[in-house]
């Protein structure tokens, strides 16, 4: 081609005269294995999220059982209780709660602001795949005796590459996710007017953005040191859980929570059929909660005394935006003319009262004197904080199948189960207390973390009262699969493009949405709550 | 329609609001300066231990010369100017002058692998030690994420060529640029904390 002072603008101009021909399009597998469509990799990150994270608790639930009688209960042999241990821990997070949280918000962000598709939908379908490879080998590596703890030299890289790619997709994903939310937002919605889970998701996806690089780079470091004799402490095999467990403590652990208060207030809002009063707060209180969040300085071992004056300070402050968003819920249904009860809002209330119990474990937990620490351990070995990771855990996961069940006729192909839909989020609630508060106990105490099948110490009733507290979490699981097994069924009748009365654009797009989203072009937004002004104007 | 129709420039579009390529790419490089920070954070943390304890950072009969790493952040820094001289000569649809900054910015790039390969046959590091792991490591990593924003400044130079870029839609360029300072800035970092303080 040569080169010339004038540039060709009319390529376009001359190739849109050009008749092309039809593409074909794909139909069944193909549809969906090269689908760039945003629900399409949303709902295979939800199924994949589920397939693969469930026998994850099943394996807590295992713990728990041998958390019974643990000198005579030999549920695990020593040699591979660690191991197991950090898959539980990683498989949780990586394999469960992240995946459902970006499988929602695929699903919902674009719709919420009225965009067509996803910021880069290549990218986000090569996220869910590099995060569905990452997580078969992460799970193949410990089959080969690999993973933090492991006695397979290649195993352990395996672990690390995997891990390393699993995060590289987290964040390809928050990148496409926050994109949406900043750059493709209909006309006339502005940042402050985004409805509040898509804001949330945005606020947890930059969060993600900052933080999880870190741990990335992380994995690089302990890959090369694996592979060149481990002279690095955090390279050697079983230096590497250590080394990376700054991601489950607190303020950290709480980026995965912020969508969390999107979904409540969002819900709460619509169901009680009144505008937000105090939407400005809430979306404040929002941020606020995603800034607290920022925890990569805790990877940094020698920089005890800043973290202690941070940890304290973040972790009193994250409690604040709960509160503000869960007054934010109150005040909207004090305001309106009542609510309308349904799963989604059991999901919100009970995402929401998690979500209060980790972040005030986590302020508790982070003033300095209040938990004992074992002579010669680090306060982040104590047990109180392993109760705040799975409060937030729980907390995410609760929010994410509230997700679900809320937007159902999106995300599937009609709504979910509302009777059953209901009893999960209580189970789920209650499992998670149950399962927590013994670990915050234990902590004041001193207890540490127990990574070893045959371990001695530590209060035995609590243990089977952690146990019994995952078993009702499973069960809430369980019946939250099964409320939303008619997701997947076509049902007889249409299913109404807005079921709930709502408020923002999603519940415009027909349920289920069709490639496109929208049928038509949308009208300029003109406030936060869009189609109140619709059915105002009508 | 004639042909002198066909040809003429279409009116002005408006600019497009939603820069999604620009956004996306600034969460990348956010991205990639995160991941720097974090891992010369530990490279600081780990030396500050090492040398409070008495003990010497680099291994005996290894020596990082100056002047290789101090060139390539000279190099880096030219990038600079020739990256935003492309810039600036498509937003005037200056062709030949873009196409010229974007190969010189290419060419120092490729300047500064080599001159950090150099330094890598100069300082005789083992990779199996602690300072070792983290110098190879970050360099390599910075490398990588260099050979990154090369391929993406060639690629928008092809989008460029091609008409898809140009003095009323510069966002394919910008994002490319946006993305090699922000390597600029990691290099900075890299060069101050290993090559200077080693």
């Amino acid at each position: 081609m040569a080169v010339t002072e004038t540039p060709p603008e009319t390529v376009e101009t001359a190739s849109a005269a050009a008749p092309s021909a039809p593409h074909p399009q794909p139909g069944g597998l193909a549809a969906v294995l090269g689908s760039g469509d945003h629900k399409v990799i949303g709902r295979l990150y939800i199924v994949a999220a589920l397939l693969l994270g469930l026998p994850v608790l099943g394996l807590g639930l295992a713990f728990g059982v041998e958390g019974f009688e643990p000198e005579t209960l030999d549920v695990f042999s020593s040699d591979v209780a660690y191991q197991l241990f950090t898959l539980l821990r990683v498989g949780t997070l990586f394999l469960l709660a992240f995946p459902l949280i970006i499988g929602v918000a695929m699903v919902v962000v674009p719709l919420q602001v009225g965009s067509r598709s996803i910021a880069f939908p290549r990218a986000a379908a090569a996220s869910f795949w590099g995060w569905f490879l990452g997580s078969i080998l992460l799970i193949a590596s410990y089959a080969i005796n690999g993973g933090p703890g492991g006695g397979s030299a290649n195993g352990v890289n395996l672990w690390i590459a995997a891990m390393g790619l699993i995060v590289a997709s987290v964040l390809l994903a928050a990148v496409c996710l926050a994109t949406t939310v900043l750059a493709l937002r209909t006309d006339g919605l502005s940042l402050e007017r985004t409805p509040l889970f898509a804001w949330s998701v945005a606020i947890a996806s930059i969060m993600w953005v900052f933080t999880l690089p870190v741990l990335g780079g992380m994995l690089v470091l302990m890959y090369v040191d694996h592979r060149h004799g481990g002279a690095l402490a955090l390279g050697g095999s079983a230096g590497i859980y250590p080394a990376l467990a700054w991601i489950f403590r607190n303020p950290q652990i709480y980026v995965l929570a912020v969508p969390v208060l999107g979904f409540a207030a969002d819900v709460f809002a619509t169901a009680s059929g009144s505008r937000q009063r105090m939407r400005g707060l809430v979306q404040g209180a929002i941020g606020v909660f995603g800034a607290v969040s920022f925890g990569a300085f805790l990877a940094i071992p020698s920089t005890d005394a800043l973290d202690s004056l941070l940890v304290v300070v973040l972790g009193i402050a994250a409690v604040v935006p709960v509160l503000v968003v869960a007054g934010g819920a109150l005040d909207a249904v004090r305001g309106s003319g009542g609510l309308k009860a349904g799963p989604g809002v059991a999901y919100a209330a009970a995402g929401i009262l998690m979500l209060l119990v980790g972040t005030l474990a986590g302020a508790i937990g982070s003033i300095p004197g209040v938990l004992e620490v074992p002579e010669g351990s680090s306060a982040s070995s104590n047990i109180f904080f392993l109760g705040i990771t799975h409060a937030v855990v729980v907390a995410a996961v609760i929010a994410a199948l509230g997700g679900i069940t809320w937007w159902a006729s999106k995300v599937g192909r009609g709504p979910a189960a509302s009777s059953v839909g209901l009893v999960a989020p209580l189970l789920l609630l209650v499992g998670g207390i149950v399962m927590t508060v013994p670990d915050f106990v234990s902590g004041i105490v001193g207890d540490g973390v127990e990574t070893q099948g045959d371990y001695a110490g530590g209060i035995a009733a609590a243990n089977v009262v952690v146990a019994i507290g995952v078993a009702i979490v499973a069960l809430g699981l369980l019946v939250a699969a099964v409320s939303l097994l008619p997701l997947l069924r076509r049902p007889d009748d249409e299913v109404p493009a807005d079921p709930w009365g709502g408020q923002t654009l999603e519940w415009l797009a027909p349920s289920p949405p069709p490639v496109g989203n929208f049928e038509g072009e949308l009208a300029v937004v003109a406030s936060a709550e869009p189609l109140y002004d619709l059915r105002e104007e009508k | 329609m004639s042909d002198a129709a066909a040809l003429a420039l279409p009116p002005a579009a408006p600019p497009a609001r939603p820069r999604v390529l620009l956004v996306g790419t600034a969460l990348a490089a956010v991205a990639t300066l995160m991941a720097f920070a974090g891992v010369i954070g530990l490279y600081l943390a780990e030396r500050a231990s090492v040398l409070s304890q008495g003990g010497t950072w680099l291994p005996e009969g290894t020596s990082i010369p100056l002047t290789p790493g101090g060139i390539a952040m000279a190099t880096m820094l030219l990038s600079a100017v020739t990256m935003w001289w492309a810039v600036d000569a498509v937003g005037r649809n200056d062709r030949p002058a873009a196409y010229l900054a974007l190969a010189l910015t290419m060419m120092f790039g490729l300047a500064v692998i080599n001159a950090i390969s150099f330094l890598y046959t100069q300082m005789e590091l083992p990779v199996a030690s602690v300072p070792g792991v983290f110098i190879y490591t970050i360099t390599g990593g910075f490398i990588a994420t260099l050979v990154a924003a090369m391929a993406y400044a060639a690629v928008m130079t092809f989008r460029t060529l091609g008409g898809e870029y140009h003095g009323r839609d510069r966002e394919g360029l910008v994002a490319a640029a946006l993305f090699w300072y922000a390597n600029i800035a990691v290099f900075a970092v890299i060069w101050y904390a290993i090559f200077v303080t080693k």
